[in-house]
This record gives structure tokens, C-alpha cells and sequence, in this order.
């Protein structure tokens, strides 16, 4: 039947879109329809602060995202990277991200993931570590951001952003959050 | 398929008509497009070396890798390879068709507004003005205007093909009419859609958009523009007609469905992932049956490669279009995408899918119609063969290096007593490799960008190795 399109552009257009949106349909507008937590909010999720709102923008417009990737996987190795001071970290789950606009899973671990580094440092190793991260992290590739760090409320947001990540599961037994 | 359509019949390579073409639009889009594969290519070796040495050019806001990287990722995309691909088609089109461009004040305008995107996308991403979206940086304004573009460029490629004066359409016909449709709805998604929703379900749009711009815009356009040159470089007919009927549908139904493998492992539901992981596999189809019907086109006619840079470039394109299309649906697997998944080994996989096969196809492509459409032989055949051994050798050793690293950083990463610091140290003397690869692909950028331009604005018939340039001393 296809043979049609050889001479008939309409053809070839309605065929090529009609084939197209099966796939388009099902694999876009479902599968939010089906899976309910991909937009139902883990029980401890906040919603953002204003600063953890400004701090979310410059981790977006320095590009954090392109090195970082923010997902522990259902992967052992991930939930043990992850993790801190010998308690696994709990895997992700869309329910975690649903005020997460623009997400940051990202594609790229050229550094370490950041889904559960919030609460990890305190705001002077952050700021330290911003300055020049091979001071804190010898054979580190991160680049220096000291335009940040030399802005007090750009620093403050950012590390306001940073410390919420993972946070909506309350998963170190200890509670040894830093803030 | 009923038997009398075409029983592997041989279709006859397409004819030149005897139509005047003016190329106004092609020749600017082309133009343009090679001067950003020079400009970005500056961009790509500077980020190439901030991961050899990170202090580099580390207290300047604008010039961190954070910025530069999203400017390298759509100066590439858009400003060279789609600007080239855009440009082949204005030249393929009304040659297929037999007719005239529909409108070259409309195709002149598109190029216009097309550098007016770039430019302001140089600025914006500059400036830190980032959407937070791969592929999809670029800021609203500049998403309204690429929409507005591509409206002008598909309705001067529908209305010239919808005056065709051959009834039947070649199968780069196909694709190009595929590719303006599907890129029409797979843009919107990525860059409007993508606006009304959060989280795991924008990821999801995000990652359908980032497929398949890959898949239904760079494939399908590079598709025709190889299945227009490898016959006519060759001068041999096409090998299959139903052959390409096979690729051509299999791709339109297949490609959309694969967006989640991006995220497989990763908090989306697992039932997506695995329709994901099916549909990658199936990619095997489409991708074997163009292949073959590009390596069967070429059976007893190989020793042309000698000769010929423009099938240089065409046949190692279509090697690197098998390979990079044959390690997506195997790292879609979940065993293989838990050693490889966000490692050094996705970019080596994503460059030699734009760079090492549609890239070489686009140059291929300005290979061999700069000459036809400024009716002057090439500058110099020896520095197009030398383009080719540069970015081919710096290709490959880019891409090898960063399988093989990416891999071996994979197998670090599944053995958590490995301290994520030592995993990158690890990297390093592949990322050094990867830079000196990135300076061989860069020559050879700046040679086929010389060469080019030498072409276009140098007096005709200077050259001494200008006699083997044009096929039978015909320019048209």
C-alpha cells in the first residue's frame, strides 16, 4: 500500500504523520494519564522557596546540568554513591520532581550525581569549593565559579538550592543534615 | 505491498533536468552554515580543553564550560549541520522535481532569518540565557522565530515539490517531506510543550524532543541527501527502490517511540522504559535495510572511492551511521546502559552520529554542488582529500577513545569502592586524547572551510588539480 506514496505526495504526508503520532501519542501524552506519580508529590515535598527558586536559576544558567546528573538509578552501585556515611541512599521517584521546572535529571556524570546531596556540606565547604574545587577535591574538572561566590545572595540561593535536593525523603537515620 | 509496485526493481539514479536553477538560497545557506562549522568548531576545541586543563579561561563568566557547551551543541546542530542540510535540499529539491525553487526570495529570507537565530543564539547562551533543556537552550524569542523559519522553508520545498514535473517521487522526496513534518510537531513538543509541564513527565517530552531531533531531523534529511549523492557521485543507479520503502516507513513509524531509553534506570516507569528499549531495538530495520541498499548501490564500483572525495565521505559516512545506529539499540539494553548510561561513551556514540555520518554527508554534499552551482572546479582536490583524512583519523580517534573510556568508566562506577574522584582522574589521559582528536577533526574543518571558500570567491580555473574536479567538464 505504501507503493502509493511513490506518486502521491498527499500520500506520503498523511501516511508519514498518521505512522508518526501512534508512537507520538502513546509514548507523550499517556503515559502521564496512566502513571499518576509522575505528578502526585512525594508526602515530603515542598514546594520551592523563592530563594531555592533564584539559587535553582543559576544552577540552570551556569549549566550545572550538562556535568551533574540529579537521578539515583535503580542501580546498587547508584544507591551506594549516592549514599553517606554507610546508609544507602533510597532510589528516585517521579513523585520527588514534580515541582522540578526545568528538570535536571541530566544525561552526563562528568562529576558526581547531586540527587541526594542536599544536606551533605555546609555552606563553607560550598563556598570554598565554588572558589576552586581542586582545594577541597585534588584531580577535580569542575570549573571555578568565583563570579558566585563573590555575589553573597547569588552564593546563598544556590547553596539554599543545592541543600533541598534529596531531601523530600527523609532517609539518613541520623539526621545529620547540614543546612 | 502489491507485487506490481516495484519487484526490486532498479531505480535509475535521478537525471539532471534541463531546468536553469539560480541556487541563490542554497548558496547562502551553505555560505553561512560552513562559517559557523569553522566558528563553533573554535568553541568545541576550547571545551574539549577545559577538561584537560579546567582552570582555562576559569574566571570569565561567558567563556565557562557551562555556557560554551550548550553554544557548541547548537552551533553545531543548527548553525552548521541543519543549515547545510537545509542548503543541500534547496539543491536537491528542484533538481528532483525537475522544476524551478518555488520562491529564492523566500529561500533568501529563510537564510536571513536563520543567521539572525544563530547570532542571537551565540548571544543568548553567552549571556547564560538558558531554557534549562538540552537541545532546546535556546530562549522563547528564538524558538518563535527557528518556528516562523521553518514554516518558510517548508512551504518553499512543498510548493516546488507539489509543481513537480516527474509524477513519481525519488526517495529523498520522502524524507525531506518527512523531515519538515515531523520536525514541525517534534520542535513544538520540545520547545512549547515542554513549557506546561514538570518533572519526570517534562522529561519525558524533553527526551522525545532530544530523540528525535536526532532521529526524525538529522536522520531523515541526511538520508535523502546521501540517497541523492551516492548515485549521482557514483554515477550508478540506486540499488533498491523497495528497499528504500522499507527504510523510509520502518523509520516514520519506529523512531518517535524510543524517547524514555534516556532515562532507563532512572525515576520514569519501568513499562515506558521498556517500550523504549523494544522500539531501539527495531531501529535495526530501517538502519539495515538504508545501509544495504547504500553498500549493494556501490557493489563493483568501489574503486571509486579513490578518486572521489565526495564518496569518501558518503561510504564512511554510511560505516559510521551503521555503527553508531547498531551501539544505540544495544546500550539501550538494560544490562549495556548500566555500565555505559551518562558516561564518556554517550558523546563519543553522539558525535559519531552527527559528526561522523551526517556531518560527512553534508560535506559531501557541498563537495560536490559548490563547483555545479558556482560553475568553477574546486580549488584543490588534494586539500578536499586532506579534509577527509583529518576529520576521518581525528574522528576516529575521538570516538574509540571515548568508547573504550566511557566503557571503563562504567565498570569503575559499578564497584562502589572506587571513590567517584579517582574515577574521573582516571579520565583524564582520554580526555587528553579526545583534544588532540578534536585538533585533527579542526583541520580538517579548516580545510574543507578553505577549500570552499577558496572555490566561491577565487577566479575560476587557477587551480592546477582543477581539471579532475567536475565529472565530464560539466558544471551543471
Amino acid at each position: 500500500m505504501f507503493s502509493r506514496a511513490d506518486n502521491s505526495a498527499g500520500f506520503a504526508v498523511a501516511a508519514a504523520l498518521v505512522l508518526f503520532f501512534i508512537g507520538g501519542v502513546l509514548t507523550t501524552i499517556v503515559p502521564p494519564l496512566v502513571d499518576k506519580s509522575w505528578s502526585r508529590p512525594a508526602p515530603g515535598l515542598k514546594p520551592y522557596t523563592e530563594i531555592q527558586l533564584k539559587g535553582r536559576a543559576i544552577y540552570v544558567r551556569e549549566g550545572c546540568w550538562y556535568c551533574h546528573t540529579q537521578q539515583t538509578r535503580t542501580l546498587l552501585a547508584d544507591t551506594k554513591r549516592s549514599g553517606w556515611r554507610g546508609v544507602d541512599s533510597p532510589i528516585s521517584t517521579p513523585d520527588e520532581f514534580v515541582y522540578d521546572n526545568p528538570h535536571m535529571f541530566g544525561t552526563k556524570r562528568t562529576g558526581p550525581d547531586l540527587s541526594r546531596v542536599g544536606g551533605k556540606y555546609d555552606t563553607q565547604w560550598h563556598r570554598t569549593h565554588f572558589r576552586n574545587p581542586r582545594d577541597l577535591v585534588p584531580g577535580s574538572v569542575m570549573p571555578p565559579f568565583p563570579w558566585i561566590v563573590e555575589k553573597p545572595e547569588e552564593f546563598t540561593a544556590l547553596v539554599a538550592y543545592i541543600q533541598t535536593l534529596g531531601r523530600s525523603k527523609d532517609w539518613r537515620p541520623d539526621k545529620d543534615y547540614e543546612r | 505491498m502489491p507485487e506490481s509496485s516495484a519487484a526490486a526493481q532498479v531505480v535509475k539514479a535521478p537525471v539532471t533536468p534541463a531546468t536553469a536553477h539560480t541556487d541563490t538560497t542554497a548558496k547562502w545557506f551553505l555560505v553561512s552554515a560552513i562559517s559557523y562549522f569553522f566558528i563553533v568548531g573554535i568553541i568545541a576545541l576550547t571545551i574539549a580543553a577545559k577538561f584537560c586543563w579546567p582552570e582555562l579561561l576559569g574566571t570569565v563568566p561567558y567563556l565557562s564550560y557551562g555556557r560554551l557547551r550548550p553554544l557548541h551543541v547548537n552551533g553545531m546542530l543548527f548553525g552548521w549541520l541543519l543549515a547545510a542540510d537545509m542548503g543541500l535540499t534547496y539543491y536537491i529539491v528542484p533538481r528532483l522535481c525537475g522544476v524551478k525553487l518555488w520562491s529564492e526570495k523566500l529561500g533568501v529570507a529563510t537564510a536571513a532569518l536563520w543567521n539572525v537565530i544563530i547570532l542571537g543564539a551565540v548571544v543568548s547562551l553567552l549571556a547564560g540565557w538558558n531554557q534549562g533543556f538540552e537541545y532546546a537552550e535556546l530562549p522563547l524569542p528564538l524558538d518563535v522565530l527557528v518556528v516562523v523559519a521553518w514554516i518558510m522553508y517548508g512551504i518553499n520545498i512543498f510548493a516546488t515539490i507539489a509543481r513537480r514535473k516527474y509524477q513519481q517521487m525519488y526517495v529523498s522526496l520522502w524524507y525531506f517531506m518527512g523531515t519538515i513534518l515531523w520536525t514541525a510537531f517534534v520542535y513544538l513538543v520540545g520547545n512549547f510543550a515542554v513549557e506546561f509541564a514538570t518533572g519526570t513527565n517534562q522529561a519525558n517530552l524533553n527526551w522525545m524532543y532530544v530523540h528525535n531531533a536526532v532521529g526524525l531531523i538529522f536522520t531523515p534529511i541526511g538520508l535523502g541527501i546521501a540517497y541523492y549523492f551516492i548515485p549521482k557521485s557514483s554515477n550508478t543507479p540506486l540499488h533498491s527502490h523497495r528497499l528504500s520503502m522499507v527504510g523510509f516507513w520502518a523509520l516514520a513509524f519506529v523512531y518517535v517511540w524510543t524517547g524514555a531509553h534516556h532515562m532507563l534506570h532512572g525515576p520514569i516507569s519501568q513499562w515506558l522504559q521498556t517500550i523504549a528499549i523494544t522500539f531501539s531495538v527495531m531501529l535495526l530495520i530501517p538502519v539495515w535495510a538504508v545501509v544495504y541498499n547504500f553498500f549493494a548501490t556501490m557493489k563493483g564500483e568501489w574503486h571509486q572511492l579513490r578518486e572521489s572525495v565526495p564518496l569518501k565521505f558518503l561510504m564512511s559516512g554510511t560505516v559510521f551511521y551503521l555503527l553508531t545506529c547498531f551501539q544505540g539499540p544495544m546500550h539501550s539494553l538494560r544490562s549495556v546502559n548500566a555500565i555505559v548510561s551518562k558516561t564518556d561513551w554517550i558523546p563519543g556514540h553522539a558525535h559519531m552520529a552527527v559528526l561522523g555520518a551526517f556531518s560527512f554527508f553534508a560535506i559531501a554534499g557541498t563537495y560536490y554542488i559548490v563547483p555545479r552551482m558556482w560553475r568553477k572546479p574546486l580549488y584543490s582536490d588534494a586539500l578536499a582529500n586532506w579534509s577527509f583524512w583529518f576529520i576521518m583519523m581525528g574522528g576516529l580517534g575521538f570516538f574509540v577513545t571515548l568508547w573504550l573510556g566511557g566503557f571503563w568508566q562504567g565498570w569503575q562506577w559499578n564497584n562502589p569502592a572506587i571513590p567517584f574522584i579517582d574515577t574521573v582522574v582516571a579520565l583524564k589521559p582520554v580526555w587528553l586524547v579526545r583534544f588532540f582528536s578534536g585538533c585533527l577533526i579542526f583541520a580538517g574543518i579548516v580545510a574543507f572551510a578553505y577549500n570552499i571558500m577558496a572555490t566561491v570567491i577565487g577566479s575560476s580555473g587557477k587551480s592546477e588539480t582543477a581539471a579532475g574536479a567536475v565529472v565530464g567538464g560539466e558544471y551543471v
